[in-house]
């Protein structure tokens, strides 16, 4: 018996992915346990390994690779040796295939495959009455609309949706055809190649940047943001982590990193202000019970916020060392979906791009987010007496919290206690 | 408006009429002295006595066919069957001769019959609890009368005994004793128009009988859910008022039919079909039916609970309905 492959489901609401690649060739043997493809879900890429064995034979009117289909998609069958010789892909509309004069010897590996016959079944594409009727009236193209009822099936918000775009995306640009028919026109305006150079660039929206868009919105749409700012004196920080990077180079482990840092002190501010660690949950205010980080990490893919979990039980070797691999997972796409699920509250970091303030947006249904500021020097007055002034590392932060979880006075609070464990580490460093 | 429960309307309805043209009597068990079992001729028997409120022995083939009988010669007989279920043993009058005699003569007779019968699971057991809607649905003829309102129960009982042609007139037990306001005086409900009982935009509950409570209280549990729920009595199943259902569905989308009586080829299957035959291209949903149980009605009150549609279950499905 050919075993299928299928689209697998790589966290629990996954509903579709797509194939990334085949990390097999076509009619390469296979064992099990071995990698066989990779899957792209809603922001990880994962390695998929074969469950059984035999020669790979992918479906030649398969997913074409980065397209989306649901899970659970045929993608191709591992054939086992001794079927290999009389396998071919079911389908409704296939004759039995007459055993051809010269078989391959069983238990050859073909080198090259086999014509294949393909059934030209198309994949169905489901659209409810209702729906189908607005499309028509607002001359939408449904057949490549992305559908959201159950099982994919486009339903009329869908097809409102798509006519929206449709109108936001036809308006803007206008570049004026080329008309060859008309010379004397022609003349003034841009040649065809000259509107190819001024036209805008499209790209498909990957399914990353859809999430992050979706998610972004949703946030600001629902929750009711507002941003404090504050400005640190981060010297002592700074001496801190100089001294566990040194202390690193001796004991060859690796050093925290100001993320690190930040993540295990807002998490002891966090355990002291539990209603900054919660989230609504209908009509229930739920304060989690542990506290799990999420670091914002730019990527070439876009924004991937993998998590520290249960920051408060870990020491900040431990966290260095989790964070380092985290970090690494994401920025090469092999972080696992779980892996980016479960956060409380969240971090992120524009201090690199010499970014002092910013308003971030919450990770819903988080209740806050820290913007991490620059380090940077500042000639600060120490003492008004005596009209003393020092250089000191500063920094700032923005923290934007959800103001219908807690109100403006909760929430300085709790800046006002990350401030003060910035300002002077031993203060948490104690535990 | 004075408020009077559903029974006392259906009877100031009966007595209006009864007062108004002689030619209509009442048969069946137990409705003369005693006044009906179901309190449906309270009150009469002093006003008109054995002439018009006769009580029958138990032989619903044989009074049934007398009064088809009394009908063709211009009488207006009213059959309280007291349940449903004893209808049955009236089918072969109902059926064969009752509905098809006005077919059979080329309308050259009427026949002018009102059947009362209480329907539906009320701590009745399998014998006193028959819905059975659709067996009536599905012949020519005869009108099928489902009121659910006190001043429903008066003016389509009223109108029922009016019409010239045999109704099924058909009152849910747990309706008996809900109040409502009931006009005075002369109010006649006419068939084939449903009510709209409340608005909404996101689906269109139609429920059947004693099922409209029960959407109504879902509907309020569905707005704590931010889902706004239509809700629509069709008051009478044949005629059906297709019209006022594909109005709500072109402006909901979604169709959910509640009905307590069996889901195959019953009134919810019938309502779906026609939805999808006229109203295909207004809906953004499949039309889901909630039904009672398959099963014929249990007497055990939690077992009784079990099988039928409740506000909880109907909100449930119209949960599932708006994530089709």
């Amino acid at each position: 018996m050919a075993f299928e492959i299928t689209l697998p489901r790589l966290g629990w609401d996954m509903v579709e992915g797509s194939l990334a690649d085949w990390l097999k060739k076509d009619g390469e043997f296979v064992k099990a346990g071995e990698l066989l493809f990779t899957v792209e879900g809603d922001k990880a890429i994962q390695e998929i390994e074969a469950l059984d064995s035999g020669y790979l034979k992918t479906l030649p009117d398969g997913p074409q690779k980065g397209e989306k289909v649901p899970v659970g998609t045929l993608l191709g069958y591992l054939v086992p040796e001794e079927e290999l010789a009389e396998f071919h892909f079911p389908g409704p509309a296939l004759e039995p295939v007459p055993v051809q004069a010269v078989a391959q010897p069983a238990g050859l590996p073909l080198e090259t495959p086999a014509p294949v016959p393909v059934d030209g079944h198309k994949k169905r594409v489901y659209i409810s009455p209702y729906a189908r009727r607005l499309a028509q009236g607002l001359g939408v193209d449904w057949q490549g609309i992305h559908g959201s009822g159950k099982g994919g099936r486009i339903m009329a918000l869908d097809v409102e949706q798509a006519a929206l775009m449709k109108q936001k995306t036809t308006v803007p640009v206008a570049v004026p055809m080329p008309s060859p028919s008309v010379s004397t026109i022609s003349a003034i305006q841009p040649t065809a190649a000259q509107a190819a150079q001024y036209a805008a660039e499209r790209h498909a929206i990957t399914p990353l940047r859809k999430k992050i868009a979706e998610h972004m919105a949703y946030s600001a749409h629902t929750s009711a943001p507002v941003t404090l700012t504050t400005e640190v004196d981060a010297t002592e920080l700074v001496a801190l982590r100089k001294a566990l990077k040194e202390d690193s180079a001796i004991t060859g482990q690796p050093a925290p990193s100001y993320n690190d840092l930040l993540a295990k002190l807002s998490c002891l501010a966090l355990l002291e202000h539990p209603l900054i660690n919660a989230r609504i949950e209908g009509e229930e205010v739920v304060q989690m019970g542990t506290v799990n980080i999420a670091v914002a990490v730019d990527t070439e893919r876009g924004l991937i916020v993998p998590v520290l979990k249960d920051v408060q039980t870990k020491t900040l070797r431990q966290l260095a060392r989790e964070s380092a691999v985290l970090i690494e997972r994401t920025r090469s796409g092999s972080i696992t979906y779980e892996e980016l699920q479960g956060a409380t509250f969240t971090i992120t970091n524009l201090g690199m791009f010499e970014i002092d303030a910013f308003t971030p947006i919450i990770d819903l249904p988080q209740c806050a987010i820290l913007g991490v500021g620059r380090i940077a020097p500042k000639q600060v007055v120490v003492d008004v007496e005596t009209e003393k002034v020092a250089i000191r590392q500063c920094m700032m932060l923005s923290l934007t919290f959800d103001h219908r979880l807690v109100d403006g006075a909760q929430a300085a609070r709790f800046l006002q206690r990350v401030k003060r464990f910035i300002e002077r580490p031993y203060l948490w460093m104690a535990g | 408006m004075r408020e009077l429960t559903f029974t006392d309307a259906a009877r100031e309805g009966l007595a209006e009429e009864m007062a108004r043209d002689d030619m209509i009597f009442v048969v069946g068990e137990g409705i003369g002295a005693r006044g009906g079992n179901f309190n449906t001729t309270v009150g009469l028997y002093d006003l008109y006595g054995e002439k018009r409120l006769r009580d029958t022995p138990i032989s619903e083939r044989g009074f049934t066919g007398l009064c088809t009988g009394a009908a063709v010669l211009g009488a207006r007989p009213v059959i309280d069957f007291m349940f449903l279920d004893f209808e049955l043993d009236a089918l072969g009058e109902i059926i064969n001769q009752m509905s098809r005699l006005r077919w059979m003569s080329n309308g050259q007779v009427k026949v002018p019959i009102v059947l009362r019968g209480g329907v539906g699971l009320a701590s009745t057991g399998p014998h006193h609890s028959a819905n059975l809607f659709s067996i009536f649905m599905h012949l020519p003829g005869l009108h099928v009368v489902t009121p659910v309102f006190p001043a429903d129960a008066k003016g389509l009982l009223k109108t029922s005994i009016r019409t010239d042609d045999p109704v099924i007139f058909l009152e849910h037990k747990k309706l008996m004793k809900l109040k409502g306001p009931v006009p005075d005086g002369e109010h006649l409900v006419p068939f084939g128009q449903a009510s709209v009982v409340r608005q909404g935009k996101d689906l269109t509950i139609v429920g059947i009988s004693f099922t409209v409570i029960e959407a109504l209280n879902a509907a309020n549990l569905l707005e704590k859910e931010g889902i706004s729920a239509e809700v629509i009595d069709p008051r009478t199943l044949a005629p059906l008022d297709l019209a006022t259902i594909l109005e709500s569905v072109s402006k909901t989308h979604r169709l959910l039919v509640v009905d307590e009586d069996f889901s195959p080829c019953g009134a919810g299957a019938e309502i779906a079909a026609q939805v999808m035959e006229q109203g295909f291209y207004e809906l953004d949903a499949p039309v889901r039916r909630l039904n009672g149980a398959f099963v014929p009605g249990p007497y055990s009150p939690p077992l009784e609970a079990a099988v039928i549609p409740s506000a909880q279950s109907i909100a449930k499905a119209a949960q599932a309905l708006m994530v089709e």
